[in-house]
């Protein structure tokens, strides 16, 4: 019984740390992506020929993210059945938008205007008791062009 | 070329359902579903565990008892209690291969249970409350008939399939606390008989001790003790009153009995042998 209690205050202790923490986090993605709309970011494999020559650098983003105790149990719920893991589709755009982010702010502090050749790349990291995840990291890298 | 990243509406990546109507729609369909297939799972074990040979039984008991009990030399009770416990088995008709092991356990626990293999544990608690040998018999003829239905395997069966299902369904999930909330229920049910099993043994005891001495006088006297001491210390035995029907219906089941069975022939109760009060004395104070 005792082991049940914890587990249920386990459970509502992850969902409502991580309902305020993505809800904190999606306003902060949303008002930081309407800030950084002046940098495109373009997976173009090479850069625009058109703009005036520039300076290349490499910029990266990345950031790791942990899944809390609710999610992480309807995951293994969902195991079972099939079906859209709803719950880390959050965490992975999450992570997605937040890397390319903090590549663009990397970008804007080089001065640059845009960047190309973008590529994603997702691991998870830690791999719990039985393979279950505990963290996601993504990595955004690109190519930047500072005007000379 | 215009290169340039617009604001995309939210939603697409993501769904929009509320986690919570996703979290109850998942447990609870899929632990009523688990809930199903374990209950016809643990059903199932129940009734096939009976075809497991009496041999692997005690195969199975052998090695945790001899373990325990190897090198401790037997206790005239113990012979006292094993000669009881063959006659009983003899009325009881159990087949040749079903051998009937009484321990007599130093404890002032009152206390008396089956177990795996045939291998019967009397507490010493239980045992000095007694009042006559028939009331002893019918703690005895109670545990064997337990033996005679096979109720420790069928209640291992019951266990084992229930851990089984559970630990199957935990590593799905991949959880260390849910894999601990299931083990412990699992570990619960082993080896514990429900109400109708302890009703059958009662049956079977009764006609085992009719067989034996020609009437059933004296086996309440079992109840009556045990009642007492529920009323006495109740936090000594919780787990035999819990499993087992109320006293007063298994009371009530004996007095029926005897005036089904009744007889004009000499109703007395048998003796205790001379020195049973002292084979009782604990080890401790000698």
């Amino acid at each position: 019984m005792a082991d049940l209690i914890i587990f249920l205050v386990l459970l509502a202790m992850g969902y409502g740390f991580g309902r305020y923490a993505e809800a904190k986090h999606y306003k902060s993605i949303i008002q930081r992506e309407a800030e950084f709309r002046d940098i495109p970011v373009v997976t173009s494999k090479f850069p625009p020929l058109t703009k005036p020559l520039s300076d290349v650098e490499l910029v990266t983003g990345s950031v790791v993210i942990s899944v809390d105790y609710f999610k992480r149990f309807i995951a293994g719920l969902r195991n079972l059945v099939g079906g859209r893991v709803t719950a880390y589709e959050t965490l992975l755009d999450r992570a997605r938008r937040e890397a390319i982010l903090r590549m663009q702010e990397e970008a804007r502090a080089f001065g640059g205007y845009i960047i190309f050749n973008v590529k994603l790349e997702t691991s998870s990291i830690h791999k719990g008791r039985k393979n279950s995840i505990g963290a996601v990291e993504v990595l955004a890298y690109g190519t930047v062009l500072i005007k000379q | 070329m215009k290169y340039s990243n617009p604001e995309i509406p939210e939603g697409i990546n993501t769904s929009v359902q509320h986690p919570l109507k996703e979290f109850f729609l998942l447990t609870g369909g899929i632990l009523g579903l688990v809930l199903i297939v374990v209950v016809a799972l643990t059903l199932l074990a129940d009734r096939l565990a009976v075809y497991i040979p009496f041999e692997l039984e005690v195969e199975l008991a052998t090695r945790v008892i001899n373990e325990e009990t190897a090198d401790v030399e037997s206790p005239p009770i113990e012979n006292y209690l094993n000669k009881l416990a063959d006659k009983i088995a003899v009325e009881q008709a159990l087949p040749p291969e079903m051998q009937i092991t009484v321990h007599y356990v130093d404890d002032e626990l009152v206390n008396a249970f089956a177990t795996l293999g045939g291998h019967l544990f009397m507490f010493r608690g239980l045992l000095e409350k007694l009042p006559h040998e028939n009331a002893v018999a019918m703690v005895l003829a109670h545990e064997i008939a337990h033996i005679k239905h096979r109720h420790p395997i069928r209640s291992m069966g019951r266990g084992i399939i229930f851990g089984l299902a559970m630990g199957m369904v935990s590593s799905t999930l991949g959880n260390a606390m849910t894999d601990q909330v299931l083990a412990n229920t699992g570990g619960l049910t082993v080896l514990k008989f429900n109400r109708d099993q302890e009703s059958e043994a009662d049956q079977t005891a009764l006609d085992s001790l009719y067989q034996l001495y020609g009437h059933v006088d004296g086996a309440d006297t079992l109840f009556e003790v045990l009642e007492q001491v529920s009323g006495d210390v109740s936090l000594q035995m919780p787990e035999f009153f819990s499993t087992h029907p109320l006293s007063e219906n298994r009371v009530n089941n004996i007095h029926d009995f005897q005036t089904e069975h009744s007889t004009t022939t000499n109703r007395a109760t048998a003796p205790l042998p001379d020195e049973y009060a002292a084979w009782l004395i604990s080890v401790s104070e000698k």
